[in-house]
């Protein structure tokens, strides 16, 4: 029965944006860009598969995905901007020229190939993750302490990258590219190829949760969310299962961030605030954490709603994710996904007492 | 001691100067101010200018500013700035330059049109331009004054010197009279012609310790003006200085380091006991501070708009409780309705918590819009001038007093008190009180009520030093969250510690980096601290299992 149903999921999934969209655009009826727009929004529900990894089934809250994102959609961005400045015939880039900088720094030498570029932007949030995992994971801080310190460390990546003597592009971020591996960001056919991209990235990612958390591996981190002295006590390394599952989540944050990046063509510190990476948690919680479907509806829903209602009543939007929050938590702790199953089962229990009063 | 002795002398050098020049001084003026033909007038204030007579001057300044009027024949001029009813305080200007008195001995206020202005030409004025430094001398505006007695420095006619003596009589303003002897010593020094007086200028510089003593004493240094070892007194001197002023440097950060973090250990004190008691992490803790400060501004507000009493620190002092408890009531029905179903599930409760901030945040928004201030009572403006480079402002002494009052009075209650003993007990057992007969959720209540309370008091604490804004308390809520991290869990010790050394680290590395490496470096350190003691800096002791 439950597999029928996942099985029906999957396929309405694929009908709706591997098919209807697509077709849409083709036979006129949707424009490219609201196309575009879900592509992004796919790219944020493959960071909150990462999200969902590691706060749903292992229980580790951490607040630093958001920054994750951004190291990878920065390494692309870098990547285009310097590809766009080398067609110019220029030496530096635009802002660079501005904070009066002569020579390339280090750091954005590696980026004038695109190989490179993938590699590193896969890389450098690996490596990050891994520095910082084992720090924390290593003196035993969890729950309410990770999230507090992740917090902080986002916050404290925040700053830097808002400086301009970091030559990432202080507060404007990096912006203004025209072309990806020669062809131009602004056709409708990059754009439809980029949202194609996306969605298939999108099932691979699902397709890769689904094995992790269905593996050995996955019971590992179910049950250390459980009780994680038990999964110590049973000699299991229970450092080395967080530290994995923390270089994942990252990894996977990081291919979200560089697919997002050449669909906004823009990236600013602003993705990584701290109203940003409480969001992105929020997608995940909204959903149903602990539920890699629900992580995906979550990210896309919200992502939807935030467009509508900042159209149509933009001073109010706060005010619905904020009740959004407040709400999820309190009432549905299992998110959209469990949905059905809480309402049966208070439904049932309403049921169940006024059986036994009579 | 020393002005009255530099007055002595220059009463002494300028008598001569005076009683030779007074008499065609006043021949003058009389003809400047009625003149017989153009042609005097233009004589006359040319050997005005000439004759450079202190006592001359705050009329040619009126001339140089086009201020010259007449009142029943006597030449006067205006302060800068009209009252309400468009009427001016009138000054003499020769032989006295004095303010004006009515016969009740209020000061003279009269309109522009009661006064007969006094024209001169442009062309004559301009005769002036050569002496227009030396006139600002005689400014009513402090600041000129200090910029004319800047420009002083490098001159050395005899002339300019006894202007600057006859001014520096008269000044009252002690950032100018600093500026102002600076001026004089430096031109001395230059004239200077034995060792022995010259080290006596040193000295003067030294003891009087303007702003670009060191710089001066250095250049005279480097000239080797008079001989070598003058030019090594100067240059000790000028090392002695600015070791001195390192040192006070070093204070002065010690001191916003002890602001900030009382502002930290304000915020965090509710924090902290909310947090052991409740198990809740409250994000929505910085919100109430915002509340804090926007109950202080509409108490300002209503004291001066409602209640129409314009002037006053009254505002603030009613604020203070005004906060407290707005703040704190909000908080207690937060708890009610939120935080209640949330307990000991610190994951969920942080993200709710969030929730009710974005809230607030965006209410405060649409209510007060996006910048507001609140004014800095009168009380609590400027600040305690410990040396001529070293000011305490009296605001953030205020606020250390309020940390460490509000310090002393959580661990009263913590520590004094019936419901201290409860919340502590709750603390430490939640089932264990309930079972002793501890109305747990209404300690949790009043606990969650005296927390936000503390919030609110650091939100109008903070009005004093900073702007209104709708997401003011994000800023600080990360910082907080460390600090109780760091200090250990509802641990009032923990908190104070830890809360005043990351204000002082913060406030340390940034006179070594810059503001924003500080902080990174500060979470660096934290989070290497975090390894050898994971449950902060006074964890619990014996065995309290985890799970």
């Amino acid at each position: 029965m439950k597999t029928k149903n996942n099985t029906l999921l999957y396929i309405l999934f694929i009908t709706f944006f591997a098919i209807l969209l697509p077709a849409g655009y083709l036979t006129g009826l949707l424009s490219v860009n609201t196309i575009s727009v879900w592509g992004r929004y796919f790219c944020f529900a493959i960071a909150a598969l990462g999200i969902d990894l590691i706060w749903g089934y292992t229980g580790i809250l951490s607040m630093c995905q958001a920054f994750f994102f951004c190291l990878g959609s920065y390494g692309i961005a870098m990547h285009l901007l310097l590809k766009k400045t080398v067609a110019s015939g220029a030496t530096l880039p635009d802002f660079m020229a501005w904070n009066k900088i002569d020579t390339l720094p280090f750091f954005w030498q590696p980026f004038h190939s695109f190989g490179w570029s993938i590699v590193l932007c896969l890389l450098i949030p690996a490596a990050f993750a891994f520095i910082v995992g084992l720090v924390l994971f290593r003196s035993r801080i969890k729950g309410v302490y990770m999230a507090i310190i992740t917090q902080a460390l986002t916050l404290a990546m925040w700053l830097i990258f808002l400086r301009n003597e970091t030559n990432l592009g202080g507060t404007n971020g990096i912006t203004d590219f025209n072309t990806i591996l020669g062809y131009p960001l602004s056709s409708s056919s990059v754009k439809l190829a980029l949202y194609l991209l996306s969605l298939s990235m999108l099932c691979a990612a699902y397709y890769c949760c689904y094995r992790i958390t269905h593996s050995k591996f996955g019971k590992v981190l179910q049950a250390i969310r459980d009780s994680e002295s038990r999964v110590s006590y049973t000699a299991y390394k229970v450092t080395d299962y967080k530290l994995a599952v923390f270089v994942v989540a990252a990894l996977l944050a990081a291919v979200g961030g560089m697919l997002y990046l050449p669909q906004t063509g823009i990236i600013t510190p602003g993705r990584m605030d701290v109203k940003a990476s409480v969001e992105m948690v929020m997608w995940v919680a909204l959903g149903g954490r602990g539920n890699l479907k629900g992580a995906v509806i979550g990210a896309l829903l919200v992502n939807f709603l935030y467009s509508i209602c900042t159209s149509l009543f933009p001073d109010s939007w706060l005010f619905i994710l904020g009740f959004l929050f407040v709400i999820t938590v309190l009432y549905f702790d299992k998110g959209f996904m469990g949905l059905g199953d809480t309402i049966r089962k208070k439904f049932s229990a309403t049921r169940l007492k006024t059986s036994q009063t009579h | 001691m020393r002005t009255s002795l530099l007055r002595m002398l220059m009463c002494c050098l300028l008598l001569p100067l005076f009683s030779a020049g007074q008499d065609s001084a006043s021949i003058y003026t009389a003809q400047l101010l009625q003149p017989p033909a153009d042609s005097v007038r233009t004589q006359a204030i040319g050997r005005l200018a000439a004759l450079r007579i202190p006592a001359t001057f705050p009329l040619l300044m009126a001339i140089n500013d086009k201020k010259l009027y007449l009142l029943d024949n006597k030449a006067v001029t205006i302060n800068s700035d009209s009252s309400s009813k468009g009427t001016y305080q009138l000054y003499s200007l020769y032989p006295n330059n004095t303010l004006l008195i009515n016969s009740s001995g209020q000061p003279l206020l009269l309109p522009l049109s009661a006064l007969k202005t006094v024209d001169i030409p442009r062309a004559d004025r301009l005769l002036l331009a050569g002496i227009a430094p030396l006139l600002n001398l005689f400014s009513n505006d402090p600041q000129k004054r200090i910029l004319a007695y800047s420009q002083l420095k490098h001159t050395s006619d005899s002339i300019t010197l006894r202007i600057l003596k006859a001014a520096l009589a008269k000044e009252s303003n002690a950032d100018a009279l600093r500026t102002g002897k600076d001026a004089l010593y430096a031109i001395q020094l230059y004239k200077a012609s034995s060792a022995t007086n010259a080290n006596a200028y040193i000295d003067s510089i030294a003891d009087n310790w303007s702003d670009n003593a060191p710089a001066l004493l250095r250049d005279y240094a480097r000239s080797g003006f008079l001989n070598q070892e003058t030019a090594q007194y100067a240059a000790a001197k000028a090392v002695l200085l600015e070791k001195r002023y390192d040192n006070l440097q070093r204070v002065q950060h010690f001191f916003s380091g002890l602001s900030l973090g009382s502002i930290l250990v304000l915020i965090a004190l509710g924090l902290s006991i909310v947090y052991g008691l409740a198990g809740i992490i409250n994000m929505a803790h910085g919100e109430f501070m915002m509340i804090g400060a926007y109950t202080t501004y509409c108490t300002q507000l209503l004291f001066t708009k409602a209640l129409g009493i314009p002037q006053t620190d009254l505002f603030f002092f009613f604020a203070l409780p005004f906060s407290f408890l707005m703040a704190g009531s909000l908080g207690w029905i937060l708890e009610r309705l939120v935080i209640r179903h949330l307990y000991a599930k610190p994951l969920e409760s942080l993200l709710a918590t969030w929730g009710v901030s974005l809230i607030l945040i965006q209410t405060a928004r649409l209510l007060f819009g996006d910048l507001t201030a609140v004014k800095t009572p009168q009380l609590l403006s400027g600040g305690w001038q410990v040396s001529p480079h070293l000011t305490l402002p009296y605001n953030r002494i205020f606020i250390i007093v309020l940390a460490m009052l509000m310090v002393l009075f959580t661990y009263l209650m913590l520590y004094r008190t019936r419901l201290g003993l409860q919340i502590r007990s709750v603390t430490q057992n939640r089932q264990m009180s309930a079972c002793l007969g501890i109305e747990t959720r209404r300690v949790a209540s009043i606990t969650f009520f005296i927390g936000s309370g503390l919030a609110g008091l650091a939100g109008c604490a903070i009005t004093l030093i900073g702007n209104v804004v709708p997401d003011m308390g994000q800023t600080y809520i990360v910082d907080s969250f460390l600090v109780v991290v760091t200090g250990g869990v509802g641990k009032l010790a923990g908190t104070i510690v830890s809360g005043l050394g990351i204000g002082f680290f913060t406030k340390l590395s940034e006179s070594f980096f810059q503001a924003v490496y500080g902080k990174v470096f500060i979470l660096m350190f934290i989070m290497l601290f975090m390894q050898y003691k994971p449950k902060g800096l006074f964890p619990d002791k014996g065995r309290i299992a985890e799970d």
